[in-house]
């Protein structure tokens, strides 16, 4: 194990970027893209969400709601007839929430303290959901209590809430971690994979074994490299946060970074692993949405893990952005030391270790491959 | 290692993929400052022979054997003293040429002065010396074959093995990196070329003749000739003729 060696790996990487200008672009674009885009996604206001309503009551009550609803800016209210199935109009109408009065709704409403007494009788009102996107559901949760508030009198009011992918919406905390992760899962794994089946296609590895250089070597060589472009998208990532967004960062800036260096770590690991499955360029590139889907669907990036449904939840569980995305938040939002989220850090170092030790493995079957 | 000791041995080593024997109980030896020049045709067996006696891949039977250690069990006590030019023109092709250079120098543990002194050196040997900065992939076939020649012989080792350093060349190219290997060998460098141009075996102090994993015979150019005239029956001038005249007598003599 020489220094000058792995340093020689680390700067002859860097290099490579360097030179390719449109993957220097890329790398430092991404960051930024992804925190313009996400940012502006989830700080703007919501307007104009798409409502259908249906009224099969038709009362004075029904009408004031009605008003009430139209009049809120974040909704854009249309009234259906009644009859209209609200899963359809979800899926086929581009309608994003169905609010239907069933019939009864006002006497029930006014029963509940009928004589003076409260009984069990309640009015319900309907509401159909598309969760797909968590802000918007919530949106439209959020004007139709306003809109009950408004009533000042009578009694309580069941919102059945139809979710029609069944998920369970939650705001989600701060994007801003998640961001982080998911940018150096992307460009650690995906260039630290194309990188290597490089090497292979063009015949460098071949050289590279024959020469002094160990497999740790080599890997460590990668590792500080992708650390230290792990650290200037993170630069990116925060600065643009704060500057732009004025995202708070309560926890520390140093563990976080720790935080992002180990998963970078973790990622070279993994882009080395894969290298085993990939032989050519294209088909490194292919596996890019690979590791992309799975960490932006099912890391609870986008909403909770929670409201995952049960069939998909484990796969979250081996996705590595979801460890990232909880140590992170842990630090940056809740203000911990990393080892105060334990399952977080723990699956973020299981990760690094795992895949570190199955790429030196790897590593070693195709340094001695026999072909 | 004694004085005596081969640079390159092979002792009826043997390397086979599935069923296919791709080098077949083959043995051969080349002595310290020789060219010596594996011939055949693509398919040969020629890759899989250097591959093995510079340790990435192991023999599935006998011994391969670099600078007196064993391939690749004890190829850590040998591994700065050979070069070794993969038949790709296995070069970065995002880094220039001076930065191939010094990352090849780099792993070998060189200076960054010794380096530049290197690069220097070869570019000039190797005509490049206008291409220093340019990136890889933007040089010519020939160029980066040269390039590639040049990143083997950074770390100035003694045993160089070249795979089909040739491979590709228009001949005036071919003659220039004859007269570099000529060059290597008279300051006492070894050198193991495999080429599938039969005639540059003419440029190789001894050649061995390889088909289907078998040396099928080896010797002097001249005595090769020889050998040819012996089995035709009439005088073998041209190289081509030798290896088929040969080749089909050791189909007879199978």
């Amino acid at each position: 194990m020489k220094l000058q060696r792995i340093a020689a790996i680390t700067e002859r990487v860097l290099r490579q970027l360097a030179h390719d200008r449109r993957v220097l672009a890329f790398m430092l674009l991404i960051p930024a893209a992804a925190m313009i885009l996400f940012g502006y996604s989830f700080s703007g206001d919501i307007r104009d969400v798409k409502v259908a309503v249906i009224d099969e009551d038709r009362t004075d009550l029904t009408a004031s709601l009605l008003d009430s609803l139209t009049a809120d800016e974040a909704l854009l209210v249309r009234v259906v007839p009644s009859g209209e199935d609200p899963e359809r109009l979800l899926l086929e109408e581009g309608y994003q929430g169905v609010i239907r009065f069933p019939a009864k709704f006002t006497s029930l409403y006014y029963a509940h303290f009928a004589m003076g007494v409260a009984t069990s009788a309640q009015g319900r009102i309907d509401l159909t959901l598309d969760e797909s996107d968590p802000q918007i559901a919530a949106a439209i949760q959020k004007s139709l209590a306003d809109a009950l508030m408004d009533l000042g009198e009578g009694g309580p009011v069941d919102v059945q809430i139809q979710d029609l992918y069944g998920v369970e919406v939650r705001f989600i905390d701060s994007f801003a971690p998640a961001i982080m992760g998911l940018v150096v899962a992307m460009i650690s794994t995906v260039l630290t994979l194309l990188s290597i089946v490089r090497e292979k296609v063009d015949g460098t590895f071949a050289r590279v074994w024959v020469s002094p250089v160990r497999r740790a070597e080599f890997i460590l060589g990668y590792v500080l490299a992708f650390g230290l472009v792990a650290l200037a998208q993170s630069l990116v990532v925060l600065g643009i946060g704060g500057l732009v967004f004025h995202i708070v960062i309560n926890g520390s800036v140093f563990w976080a970074f720790l935080c992002v260096i180990l998963f970078a770590v973790g990622s070279v690991g993994l882009g080395t692993l894969l290298s085993a499955v990939a032989q050519t360029e294209s088909q490194a590139i292919v596996s890019f949405p690979l590791v992309m889907l799975p960490s932006v669907l099912l890391s609870g990036m986008m909403w909770p893990v929670q409201a995952i449904p049960a069939v998909l939840r484990p796969l979250s569980y081996l996705v590595p952005l979801t460890y990232s995305n909880r140590v992170l938040r842990a630090v940056m939002v809740k203000g911990l030391a990393p080892w105060q989220e334990p399952v977080g850090f723990a699956g973020v170092l299981a990760f690094v270790v795992l895949t570190i030790a199955a790429a030196t493995l790897v590593l070693r079957q195709q340094s001695r491959r026999s072909d | 290692m004694s004085r005596a000791e081969p640079v390159f041995a092979a002792a009826r080593v043997e390397k086979a993929f599935g069923t296919l024997r791709a080098v077949d109980g083959l043995s051969m030896a080349v002595e310290g400052g020789e060219i010596y020049g594996l011939v055949g045709p693509s398919g040969s067996g020629k890759t899989t022979l250097l591959r093995m006696l510079c340790g990435l891949t192991a023999p599935s039977g006998g011994e391969a054997r670099l600078l007196g250690s064993a391939m690749p069990r004890e190829r850590r006590k040998v591994e700065e003293r050979f070069g070794y030019m993969p038949q790709e023109r296995a070069v970065y092709r995002d880094l220039s040429v001076a930065e191939n250079l010094l990352f090849f120098g780099q792993v070998y543990g060189m200076s960054r002065r010794r380096i530049a002194a290197r690069t220097a050196e070869l570019l000039a040997m190797m005509k490049l010396e206008d291409r220093r900065g340019q990136r890889a992939d933007r040089l010519s076939g020939g160029e980066k074959q040269r390039l590639s020649l040049a990143c083997t012989l950074v770390h100035e080792a003694d045993a160089l093995l070249l795979d089909e350093p040739t491979i590709g060349l228009d001949p005036a190219l071919r003659a220039e990196f004859w007269d570099y290997f000529r060059d290597l060998s008279s300051r006492g460098r070894t050198l193991l070329v495999s080429t599938h141009y039969l005639h540059e075996a003419d440029r190789c102090r001894r050649v061995g003749l390889m088909q289907r994993g078998r040396l099928v015979a080896e010797g002097t150019p001249a005595a090769l000739r020889t050998l040819a005239g012996e089995h035709a029956g009439h005088p073998v001038g041209d190289m081509e003729d030798v290896f088929l005249v040969l080749t089909r007598s050791e189909g007879d003599a199978r």
